[in-house]
């Protein structure tokens, strides 16, 4: 079947009455996550998992996808209206947003940034469409080396780019693939790290791991911190939407912010930050009106399209080679492998129903979130009302539930202590948290990979350069390594 | 693993206070975490019949790294590496951390571990619910603790029906 009937078959899925339901719920949910502080995508996913054990798996999935494609729209209304982006995605937004909103322009700043994300989300689905087979295609042919060179790869470019230094990074990083380390080998049968504690002969769950560094870590580090509210939210009522000027200043940086967020998304490390940034630089050096800094519609109009984009960019390395390159990608890997499918060339041959299914549901999905955000962005904000101390609360009780509720392992518990205070120590002294959850989930993979390719050359190492494609993966590795450190020096004896 | 990552624990407590100064003791938490995988790693077989390796150089690998990693971060922090702390939404890195907030909050979370077997979902959630919101300054008490018990009741009702094993409503008491 080709690929146009094969989405067809998606939207006869998606189209289902209860999918249409958990796609509403899910984009529902993941709006109100955005607005709210202190919650994000990935730490939702986590929580809505053990929920989803009895729901079918496309059903779950097109769930989740509401949320992650949700979370993008909802970050960037509390950015335009009180200055606080609700996602790191929407940090770039809340510059020229917030400048918009207090100049009276804020119904036109939320109108660009919800048609731009819709135009964003709708043509990066359009190309993940198209390139998504063709990627799991080609990854038909890849040996245990190229995967494991892969994996090297997106160790360290997550390590390199994400951290505020690389020391820091890979730290992060190795502390991921430590813990993805305890319980049983899966190829031996022998424990390892489990020090005689039988409850780790299972090994340590993401979802434990996550949910301690993004709830608990962010709760006792933002009590510790807390400023209080005082920012108020900017009325939005009677204002002018978007003018025929409004419309033609947008449309560009829409598509522009697209061409930068989708193959970033699809990048690992890059998150959802770097394609906005670049996004935003990008639109200051083109534009002509001396706007920028004090609200220019292009800056909120380009950086909101970069990070939808970029929301779908993650799904291709995702579904065709299964290879997470965020936070919010480790969780979605980890919620494959709950329902025992493994992401990758295989899930399109044999859960077509699934791949399809999610994907139509990608372009139901930012229909419904249009409409959810236009016209009802006043509804959503009210959200906002709920005070902190109260809503951080409620997050420590749905984090506990999510952990108990899986294992009822005390254990786990204790872990979410200790996790939790690393989450913490993590956010003081800025190590970054997503390649924990990446060295977690992957380092498994990897490790039976390269034991997988070691084993059938021999023991010999060359095997793992053996292919065209793992050599060069590792190639680009190494320089990911070392161009920043080359670029530091070149730039300081300039 | 866990007597070592308990040690960091009551690092973590002493850091807020130097987190100005240099924190060696983070150099020394990498360290150590490194020489708890080179210790288990050691124990196990580092070869495979199969010419492969075995389940144990993985380990070590993973040991040496973290262990170059702490001696690096040291030799930073020797150097007078700065540490900014990250901004976060309802929370600026620039504030003084606010000890008597930490600690309380930091109960909160040891509450689940210590309560929910004897106490339940419910009472659990009351528990950590009132703390969390006094660590953020709310001062209504008894509608914090109110709340925490109606929201653990409700969503202890809710969930056990979707399938999730929340133990009983109050073991203790044989409920």
């Amino acid at each position: 079947m080709d690929t146009f009937s094969l989405l067809l078959s998606g939207f006869g899925v998606a189209l289902q009455p209860a999918n249409l339901l958990w796609a509403l719920f899910g984009s529902a949910l993941g709006t109100a996550i955005g607005i709210l502080p202190g919650i994000g995508p990935a730490l939702t996913i986590a929580l809505l998992l053990p929920v989803t054990i009895s729901l079918a798996p496309t059903s779950a999935f097109i769930m989740f996808a509401g949320v992650l494609y949700g979370a993008m729209y909802g970050g960037s209304t509390t950015s335009i209206l009180i200055n606080t982006p609700g996602e790191a995605g929407s940090m770039m937004t809340a510059l020229e947003g917030n400048k918009m909103a207090r100049a009276g322009r804020g119904a036109a700043a939320l109108a660009t940034a919800a048609i731009g994300s819709f135009v964003a989300g709708t043509i990066a689905t359009i190309v993940l469409t198209f390139a998504a087979p063709a990627v799991a295609e080609l990854a038909f042919y890849f040996r245990p080396s190229d995967y494991f060179a892969l994996t090297v790869l997106a160790f360290t470019s997550v390590a390199v780019v994400m951290g505020a230094s690389r020391v820091r990074g890979f730290i992060s990083l190795f502390i991921g693939l430590a813990l993805g380390l305890v319980g049983i080998d899966a190829m031996s049968g022998q424990p390892r790290l489990t020090f005689g504690v039988e409850e780790l002969l299972n090994g340590i769950e993401l979802t434990v791991v996550l949910v301690s560094l993004f709830a608990v870590g962010e709760i006792l580090y933002v009590s510790s911190r807390y400023r209080g509210t005082s920012e108020s939210t900017l009325p939005i009522k009677g204002q002018i939407w978007m003018t025929k000027e409004d419309w033609k200043r947008s449309w560009k940086p829409w598509l522009r912010g697209t061409l930068i967020g989708f193959p970033m998304g699809a990048l690992p490390g890059s998150g959802s930050e770097i394609p906005t940034m670049l996004s935003y630089t990008l639109e200051r050096k083109l534009a002509r009106h001396k706007e920028f800094g004090r609200g220019a519609i292009e800056g909120v109009a380009g950086p909101e399209a970069a990070n939808n984009a970029a929301a779908a960019g993650i799904l291709i390395p995702l579904l065709t080679l299964g290879l997470p390159t965020s936070a919010t990608a480790a969780v979605l890997l980890a919620a494959f492998q709950n329902y025992g499918l493994q992401p990758g060339p295989f899930l399109f041959t044999s859960n077509p129903e699934l791949v399809w299914g999610l994907i139509a549901s990608l372009y139901v999905g930012n229909v419904m979130l249009l409409v959810l955000n236009l016209p009802l962005v006043g509804i959503w904000v009210k959200l906002l009302a709920i005070p902190r101390p109260q809503l951080y609360a409620g997050i420590l009780v749905f984090a506990t539930i999510g952990i108990w509720g899986v294992s009822g392992s005390v254990i786990d518990l204790v872990c979410m202590v200790i996790v939790g205070l690393m989450g913490y120590v993590m956010r003081v002294y800025d190590f970054p948290i997503a390649p924990v959850l990446i060295g977690l989930i992957l380092g498994p993979m990897a490790e039976v990979q390269l034991r997988t390719a070691l084993a059938a050359g021999q023991g010999n190492p060359v095997v793992l350069v053996s292919t065209p494609l793992s050599a060069t993966l590792l190639c680009i590795a190494v320089l990911v390594f070392f161009v920043p450190i080359l670029i530091k020096r070149l730039r300081a004896n300039a | 693993m866990p007597s070592e990552e308990l040690s960091r624990e009551g690092e973590a407590a002493r850091a807020r206070e130097t987190s100005s100064a240099r924190p060696w003791w983070l150099g020394a938490a990498v360290i150590a975490l490194g020489l708890v995988c080179l210790y288990g790693g050691y124990q196990l077989p580092q070869g495979a019949r199969h010419a492969g390796i075995g389940p144990g150089l993985f380990v070590t690998a993973v040991g040496a790294a973290l262990v170059i990693l702490g001696l690096l971060l040291t030799v930073q922090i020797a150097r007078g590496e700065t540490f900014e702390a990250q901004d976060a939404e309802d929370a600026s890195g620039s504030e003084k951390a606010d000890p008597a907030a930490f600690v309380t909050a930091l109960a909160a979370a040891c509450v689940p571990a210590l309560t929910i077997e004897t106490l339940g979902l419910p009472l659990t959630a009351m528990l950590s619910f009132a703390l969390v919101a006094r660590s953020f300054g709310s001062r209504r008490i008894g509608l914090d603790l109110v709340s925490g018990a109606v929201l653990g009741t409700l969503a202890w009702l809710l969930f056990s029906r979707l399938g999730l094993q929340l133990g009983d409503f109050l073991p203790v008491a044989g409920i």
